[in-house]
């Protein structure tokens, strides 16, 4: 009897896991990406953004948004069909001070059915990779990836629901770079940004 | 020899009358006695607690209860507030990195010398 204590709690054990697992898998809407917290990165960082809107928060952040602000405006159009937003963000004084195994892990979960990468851009001069992925569903786009590392800065922004590209793309002129100013307040400063131009 | 020991016994038993003045003196050694306190307790006034006790009770309850309502209505409206502005903040900045990212996608596709960059669109 006692023999067999170790093995029935190993038993429950995996039961437990198992049934985490599958809550966990399942829980997740489509188009949502499973994203790992990066809480280690965020102390090593200079900068970091991270930003978990699931559709509660994020229903209530649309309601908060100002119609006559442009900018807001612009974004609470795109973000009433939308069902989260999640983004990670770093940015660290050395190259390289990420783990890009856990980007990779996060690439491979785009290699799914229904994802289809729009861009892939590779610079070899600046050593930026850029990905960006959608996943399409009957004619409409359903979920928005992007996956962008350089030396000293990575990205990963996962877009869940349907997503207008044309509004997408109008929201690029609202929150153009030129206007970015994600920095304030903060430690990095826009000469840490690599150049871009319109 | 019985005879004369009852005589003797009747003689030494017979009734004696008590001297003069003895119950009087008597009264005066005993201790006097403390007289008894009544105590007139107040009476209440039972029927105006019945009458008016509980539906004040009911009231003061209702009217705690309501502003305690308002107080909370309050204070969930501002935490509601506080939470709805953290997550449009959350949600601009959030945008602005994917403006950021996919401008960045953009100049890469679309840039003029694109010779370290290549480039698959599907």
């Amino acid at each position: 009897m006692i023999s067999r204590f170790p093995a029935l709690i190993g038993f429950l054990a995996m039961l437990l896991l198992a049934a985490a697992a599958s809550a966990q898998t399942r829980a997740l809407p489509k188009g949502q990406l499973l994203l790992p917290e990066f809480a280690a990165l965020a102390d090593k960082a200079s900068e970091s953004v991270t930003v978990s809107l699931e559709p509660s928060l994020l229903g209530m952040a649309c309601r908060f948004l100002s119609a006559d602000d442009p900018e807001e405006a612009q974004a609470k159009k795109l973000c009433t069909s939308l069902r989260g937003i999640y983004v990670r963000h770093y940015t660290f004084e050395k190259d390289y001070a990420y783990p890009k195994a856990e980007i990779d892990r996060v690439r491979r979960q785009l290699s799914a059915p229904g994802w289809n990468r729009i861009v892939e851009a590779r610079s070899k001069k600046e050593n930026t990779d850029v990905d960006v992925f959608v996943l399409i569903e009957g004619e409409k786009a359903q979920g928005l990836s992007i996956i962008a590392s350089e030396p000293r800065e990575f990205t990963i922004v996962n877009i869940v629901g349907s997503i207008d590209l044309e509004q997408l793309h109008q929201l690029e002129g609202q929150f153009g770079v030129p206007e970015l100013d994600i920095e304030s307040g903060r430690k990095a400063t826009a000469a840490d940004k690599p150049p871009v131009k319109k | 020899m019985n005879d004369e020991f009852e005589n003797q016994l009747r003689r030494a038993l017979r009734p004696v009358d008590a001297p003069e003045g003895f119950a009087e003196r008597l009264m005066k050694r005993l201790p006097e006695r403390e007289q008894p306190v009544i105590a007139v307790l107040p009476v209440k006034p039972r029927r105006r607690a019945r009458q008016f006790g509980l539906p004040a009770a009911l009231a003061a309850s209702l009217l705690a209860a309501v502003l305690l309502g308002q107080q909370f209505a309050t204070w969930q409206e501002g935490r509601e507030m506080a939470e709805g502005l953290a997550a449009k903040q959350e949600l601009l900045q959030a945008l602005r990195v994917t403006s950021q990212k996919l401008d960045l996608a953009y100049e890469a596709v679309n840039s003029p010398s694109r010779e370290d960059v290549e480039e698959n669109r599907s």
